[in-house]
């Protein structure tokens, strides 16, 4: 591991501020909360961001009060902190109640372990595992200028939204919460934004380096999601290569609004099939004011996937993910 | 099927037999076991391993002077500085522990090898004061390359005009540097295939899976005057000294290796390692004890795995359903340095007299491969076993009767010590309710999630050999038993101390057992091919006896007296070939629209003679069934083929099944006690691998209709097969 240098932050102020002194200074920078990603990433000499290659100052976020906790505002508004553990997240009655995506999603993600330690900014902000970054290769996501990927082992790589690299957002609660409609709180040099889901998250055509907005000294500090629409009901499903600790093959994030067994409006978001999480509008529409029968849940998932352009080594990612929404929209509908 | 016969019965025993639980148990679960990395030596210092990011380069120069200049290192070693023969690494004709062989092969592999091979290859070391220093100063390293043209694939690399990793070609080089395959004739397979009604053929396909032991390896070496200690992670003790001492040009009394505890080897810790000669380079250059660490990632790449294969397998059958004739060709992929045969079994467990056999070991560019809990079985066992499966489904008849009529049974020319393959697999049948269970149509069920059931059945050596054990008793009726053996997780000290209390009829905590240093302890044959408890076992038996003897004849030692007994036998059987047998029978869910395969029942049936001690007798089989149901489903090390780097190194990219992927696997022994090995006991520990490749895929095929000819059988190639 290369050396660095500790800095504890007391507050999302010290934190941006330690952050741009650093960067001014010409020294990069990571932040660090659970760390339990970001130390592999330090041990194995991969970028942890890709302009700035391997961090020599971390600005320790954990010390920070306030930001672990989940809240409800007054509007029903769910208040999630970045530094909120992804086990915090999963016992928590509320979410598990009202925002269920959510903590069906956060209960998928690693181990027990991981989950202890792992916190919401740090999930929704983590680096790929694609094999070739993870691995050191000079890819676009470490600051090179081509994808391995595209004409290699791309077994586990985006059908949607790919080019020109073609990584699959490894997060399990992004689709979750881009599916709920959550809103990204950043905090940075200039003054604290608001960003919604569809805006957080960066193709790689927009910019391959990054996977998401967030600048140099920019802070993920938490997550708002709004109060469901009453009837709403939410769930995440995950495909994954083993039945716990890896990222997902195909997964669908949810969420239907019911009035009876009509299906008001719907939103579905996949992962593990784009370089950002993929929301499906096409699919979605076909649910608006529809009763939802086995037939249905099936034409919605053959939408899902019309837009799909597969890689060499990936087709098999079409046909799991139109059964993976078909199953979860029709699962949802069944849910008392 | 005919009701099965009640198996016979054997006499119980006093000690042996019964569930006891290790007696090191406490210390391990404590924390208060000392593992390799746990050794604190004063003054010592942290090595680490430069290694190759090339999968074939010539190394031209190698600029270590800025590692040099960085405080606090002591010793940086390279091919230029040092040239070891690592001879025990290249294992000439996959013969291990052949001095002869060693000496004449033409493949000699080096502690740094000047061209690399693989990536992962180690290139340089440096011990420093500490870990820190010690990797920044790897960094410091500069090493200018002319990077080769590579091969991965085994049929490309007997292509004409392959990249050649060798002089000699990349078919590696048997015992007496003879580039041949193995294999061979036995019977008229020409006539055989004559009288075949039918002839089937198919291409099944296996992949490399490491070990994946969960301690990496490594080494702490220090030297008194002209003398090595080395503390180090093996299978084997006695081994492990004299591949050290001969490649470092010292007499074996020259080396102590120690080994008291480590965290598994599963055949990745057999012998010596390049480690273990790096560790002891750097101590003697720097005048300081060394240890050396591989990461999770350098062990993977560094050691060896499973060889992968590429099988064409042919049958003839009679109309009745008899096999008639078996020919297999296969590619075994042996990375660049041949370390075991690359041989393959399975055939054997058919009674067809006319067998072909042609097994190329073949030298690639990819990681080694090396012995791996029963090195051929498993991939060997998957091709036959599903061809047999197909064959019986053609033929009309419920697998397990196929086999019953077409499995080996002993003759007057090949005699068996016993047999009970055949009760292996009726009992197996039996317990797991085949009957109703498995479906005389595949694919039967109409939805999505289908069941089936597959079975597969085995036998696998358990020969007796030599080995040593001293045993001594005091004046306070104490007894000391001393034997050269590791525990590697089968729980080896605790069945000597078993075997001991048992002959010597003194309870077991009378006996204290002295094991896992090379100086302290007579020689034993090592934790590999499951012999420690056959072959140290009856040298502990023998010793017992012969104290015994003694204490009949001159009485119990008095005050400081002692008794001491020794016994290196070298048992034989007469002639006789002496296995252990098995069936195990699975069944599963798939869900076809998903690709998710989940087991669901799964029985394994094992005849490994007398069980000494049930508990990790048990658990054994069941860990053994684990890794061969990841073999059949998930590990693969991907390399990509325009630049020759691997991609899946580690837990996570050769997705290891995890707790969560464990089936409730039921276990059942049928004891025997054939007269050989302490009490009656064969192998376990490699024997519980072999089948769950063959029977899992068996049970897919019989589930889904798909008959899937590579392994692993990941949800994406089902997924591809289905669509």
């Amino acid at each position: 591991m290369r050396a660095f240098v500790n800095r504890n932050a007391r507050s999302v102020e010290e934190a941006v501020a330690l952050a741009r002194e650093a960067t001014l200074a010409g020294r990069s920078v990571a932040f660090a909360a659970g760390g339990s990603d970001l130390l592999q990433l330090m041990k194995d000499h991969i970028p942890s961001r890709a302009e700035a290659g391997e961090p020599d100052v971390l600005v320790n976020l954990k010390g920070i009060a306030g930001l672990d906790r989940i809240e409800s505002a007054g509007d029903g508004t769910l208040r999630i902190g970045g530094l909120v553990t992804l086990s915090a997240l999963v016992g928590n009655a509320l979410v598990r109640e009202r925002f269920t995506a959510l903590a069906e999603a956060a209960e998928t993600v690693a181990t027990p372990q991981i989950r202890n330690v792992g916190t919401v900014a740090g999930n929704v902000a983590q680096r790929p595992w694609c094999w070739y970054f993870r691995n050191g290769f000079p890819c676009f996501k470490a600051g090179g200028d081509r994808c391995f990927s595209a004409g290699g082992e791309n077994q586990l790589h985006a059908i949607f939204g790919g080019g020109p690299s073609y990584i699959v957002h490894p997060s399990d609660l992004a689709p979750a919460l881009v599916a709920l409609g959550a809103r990204f709180r950043v905090a940075g040099p200039e003054r604290e934004r608001v960003v919604s889901g569809g805006d957080f998250f960066v193709l790689p055509r927009q910019d391959a380096l990054r996977e998401n907005v967030l600048a140099d000294a920019d802070v993920l500090i938490g997550v708002d999601v709004p109060a469901p629409a009453a009837g709403t009901r939410s769930a995440y499903h995950k495909v994954m290569d083993r039945e716990a600790w890896t990222h997902a093959l195909a997964s669908a994030a949810v969420v239907m609004v019911m009035d009876g067994d009509v299906c008001r409006s719907a939103s579905i978001v996949l992962g593990g099939v784009a370089p950002i999480p993929w929301r499906v509008p096409e699919a979605e529409a076909l649910l608006a004011g529809e009763r939802v029968t086995a037939e249905l849940a099936r034409e919605v998932g053959t939408a899902a996937v019309a837009g799909a352009r597969p890689l060499a080594k990936n087709a098999y990612k079409v046909p799991l993910t139109r059964r993976v929404v078909e199953r979860t929209v029709l699962a949802l509908a069944a849910r008392a | 099927m005919s009701p099965r016969q009640s198996p016979p019965q054997i006499a119980p025993l006093n000690t042996v037999g019964h569930n006891v639980p290790r007696i090191d148990a406490l210390e391990r679960v404590t924390g208060r076991a000392t593992y390799t990395r746990d050794v604190r030596l004063p003054g010592m210092l942290y090595a680490r391993v430069l290694t190759s990011p090339h999968p074939h380069a010539r190394i031209l120069s190698i600029d270590v002077s800025q590692a040099r200049a960085l405080p606090g290192v002591r010793a940086i070693i390279t091919h230029e500085t040092h040239e070891v023969v690592y001879g025990s690494g290249s294992i000439a004709g996959g013969v291990q522990y052949s001095d002869a062989a060693k000496d004449i092969t033409l493949h000699r592999r080096y502690m740094f090898d000047n061209p690399v091979r693989n990536v992962g290859e180690p290139v340089a070391a440096v011990a420093a004061v500490d870990r820190h220093v010690a990797e920044e100063a790897i960094r410091l390293i500069t090493v200018e390359y002319e990077e080769l043209p590579f091969v991965l694939d085994v049929e490309e690399a007997l292509a004409p005009g392959a990249p050649q990793i060798w002089p000699e070609g990349n078919l590696a080089l048997n015992g007496r540097n003879e580039a041949r395959p193995s294999g061979g004739r036995q019977g008229d397979p020409e006539a055989g295939f004559a009288a075949a009604a039918r002839v089937f053929e198919g291409r099944y396909t296996t992949a490399f899976a490491q070990d994946a032991q969960l301690e990496p390896r490594s080494a702490l070496a220090h030297w008194e005057g002209d003398k090595l200690i080395l503390h180090t992670p093996t299978q084997g003790i006695s081994n492990c000294r004299h591949d050290n001492a001969k490649d470092l040009g010292l007499e074996d009394h020259q080396v102590q290796v120690i080994c008291h505890y480590m965290g598994g080897g599963f055949g990745d810790k057999n012998g010596s390692y390049y480690f273990d000669l790096i560790a002891a380079t750097l101590s003697k250059e720097a005048g300081a004890p060394v240890l050396v660490e591989l990461s999770r990632k350098e062990d993977w790449l560094g050691t060896h795995g499973r060889w992968s294969t590429v099988q064409d397998l042919r049958v003839g059958v009679a109309a009745d359903g008899t096999v008639t004739a078996i020919e297999l060709r296969a590619l075994s992929g042996m990375g660049p340095y041949l370390r075991r045969s690359g041989g393959l079994s399975g055939i054997d467990a058919y009674a067809c007299p006319n067998v072909d056999r042609t097994i190329y070991p073949v030298h690639t560019n990819r990681a080694v491969a090396g012995n791996f809990r029963a090195p051929s079985e498993p991939q060997g066992y998957f091709p036959i076993q599903s061809m047999m499966d197909d064959i019986a489904y053609a033929v009309g008849q419920d697998p397990v009767d196929f086999a019953l009529r077409n499995m080996r049974r002993p003759t007057e020319q090949v005699r068996f010590t016993n047999y009970s393959m055949e009760e292996c697999i009726r009992t197996g049948a039996e317990l797991f309710d085949w009957g109703s269970r498995w479906r005389s149509t595949p694919a039967a069920d109409a939805g999505p999630v289908k069941r089936g059931a597959g079975f597969s059945f085995m036998m696998f050596r358990s020969g007796v050999g030599p080995s040593s054990a001293i045993l001594r008793v005091d004046g306070e009726g104490l007894y000391t038993l001393y034997v050269g053996v590791t525990d590697i997780g089968p729980g080896a000290k605790t069945t000597m101390a078993l075997i001991a209390a048992e002959e010597l009829g003194v309870p077991l905590g009378r006996v204290e057992v002295v094991w896992g240093d090379s100086d302290r302890c007579p020689y034993s044959v090592g934790e590999s091919g499951s012999r420690t408890t056959i072959m140290t076992g009856y040298a502990v038996v023998e010793a017992a006896r012969d104290l015994k003897r003694q204490i009949a004849e001159r009485g119990m030692p008095a005050g400081d007296g002692v008794l001491i007994a020794s016994a290196t036998p070298n048992p034989s059987t007469e002639g006789k070939q002496r296995l252990c047998f098995g069936a195990h029978f699975v069944e599963m869910e798939v869900d076809v629209e998903l690709g998710h395969v989940r087991i669901t029942k799964y029985v394994a049936v094992h005849e490994s003679g007398r069980i000494l001690n049930p508990l990790p007798a048990r658990d054994q089989i069941r860990g053994a069934v684990l890794q061969g149901i990841g073999m059949a489903l998930h590990e693969d090390l991907l390399y990509d083929a325009r630049n020759g780097q691997p991609l899946t190194a580690g837990y996570y990219g050769a997705r290891h099944i995890t707790h969560l992927d464990a089936p409730q696997i039921e276990v059942a022994f049928i004891e025997t006690d054939d007269g050989y090995g302490p009490f009656g006991a064969k192998t376990v520990g490699e024997a519980g691998i072999i089948l769950s490749p063959s029977a899992v895929a068996n049970a897919i095929y019989n589930a889904t209709g798909l008959r899937m000819h590579d392994l692993p059988i990941t949800r994406s190639r089902l997924l591809e097969a289905l669509a």
